[in-house]
């Protein structure tokens, strides 16, 4: 099946052939929320290192990697159905690429992508700012502010792919990019 | 009163509020008793309150949101000055700080 895709489409169908890739699995590890943090971080360090000749650029470089990646991956830590998670990264073009792909629930699917087309038709600051409120006076077990964060704050570029597995269950791929400092030892 | 773990800790004196170290905790549940916290010292009858946040290294997205919902609070008393220092050490704090002046125009934030 053709999978459903929200966000820029060119992104959702790069080839990440030549980047890092990571495979976080269940067994052993009991994989949970601090791997989030800790997977994040490694990424963080190994990415950033091209940007290290500019102390200034390599923070931002650090930075904007890390908090990327770790809100895309706490999504998928928080938000997967039981199985791996596979996560591709690297600089493309003066960009941090990264790519998280997991299973997720139907139910899941379906209110993620009621989020994605309002995000189809308002501003991602405005969006920011109303689900702020909202989570002010409603109790609701996430904030959902991970993606609104990385479009409005970090001017991230973002695609999301669902495509219908055999089970009931649903792939989730989700591709992001941001722009890193123009100066790389690359 | 202070809550903290091997990555963070979160402290009150008298009037201020002090963040330190990375939050990275799992949603709003999980910063509950943070919220609590602070937003019981909001309601002690100061005048004015400070949250420092020139320690706070790293603050993922729910992280964000108990920092909004603290403004929200503040908002709603209206005469309460809410004092936020940064840090433009910390890329985060000049990107996402700046909707809490958003949110509450009479905050005031000072990114040093």
């Amino acid at each position: 099946m053709t999978p459903t895709v929200y966000g820029k489409e060119s992104l959702a169908g790069i080839s990440l052939g030549s980047a890092t890739r990571l495979t976080l699995s269940d067994g052993p590890l009991q994989l949970g929320w601090k791997h989030s943090g800790m997977t994040a971080d490694f990424i963080a360090e190994v990415m950033a290192l091209p940007y290290s000749r500019s102390r200034k650029d390599y923070t931002q470089a650090h930075h904007d990697i890390g908090y990327l990646s770790n809100e895309l991956i706490e999504n998928a830590v928080k938000f997967r159905q039981p199985g791996e998670i596979l996560i591709e990264a690297g600089i493309f073009d003066g960009a941090f690429l990264i790519r998280v792909k997991n299973t997720i629930d139907g139910v899941t699917s379906s209110r993620f992508q009621q989020l994605l087309h309002r995000l189809q038709s308002k501003d991602p600051g405005e969006l920011l700012l109303e689900q702020i409120e909202t989570n002010a006076i409603s109790a609701t077990s996430g904030s959902g502010l991970g993606l609104l964060t990385l479009l409005s704050d970090y001017d991230a570029k973002m695609a999301w792919a669902f495509e219908e597995n055999n089970d009931q269950r649903i792939i989730l791929t989700t591709t992001a990019a941001v722009a890193m400092p123009p100066s790389s030892n690359l | 009163m202070e809550i903290s773990d091997e990555n963070f800790r979160v402290w009150a004196e008298r009037n201020q509020v002090y963040f330190d170290g990375v939050f990275r905790l799992a949603g709003p549940d999980a910063y509950a008793p943070i919220y609590s916290l602070i937003s019981g010292l909001l309601h002690e009858g100061h005048k004015q309150v400070t949250f420092n946040l020139t320690g706070l290294e790293f603050l993922n997205s729910s992280g964000i949101n108990l920092l909004a919902k603290l403004t929200i609070e503040a908002r709603k008393m209206g005469d309460l000055l809410l004092v936020i220092k940064g840090t433009n050490q910390y890329p985060w704090q000049a990107k996402s700080l700046p909707n809490l002046k958003k949110l509450h125009p009479l905050i005031d934030l000072r990114l040093g």
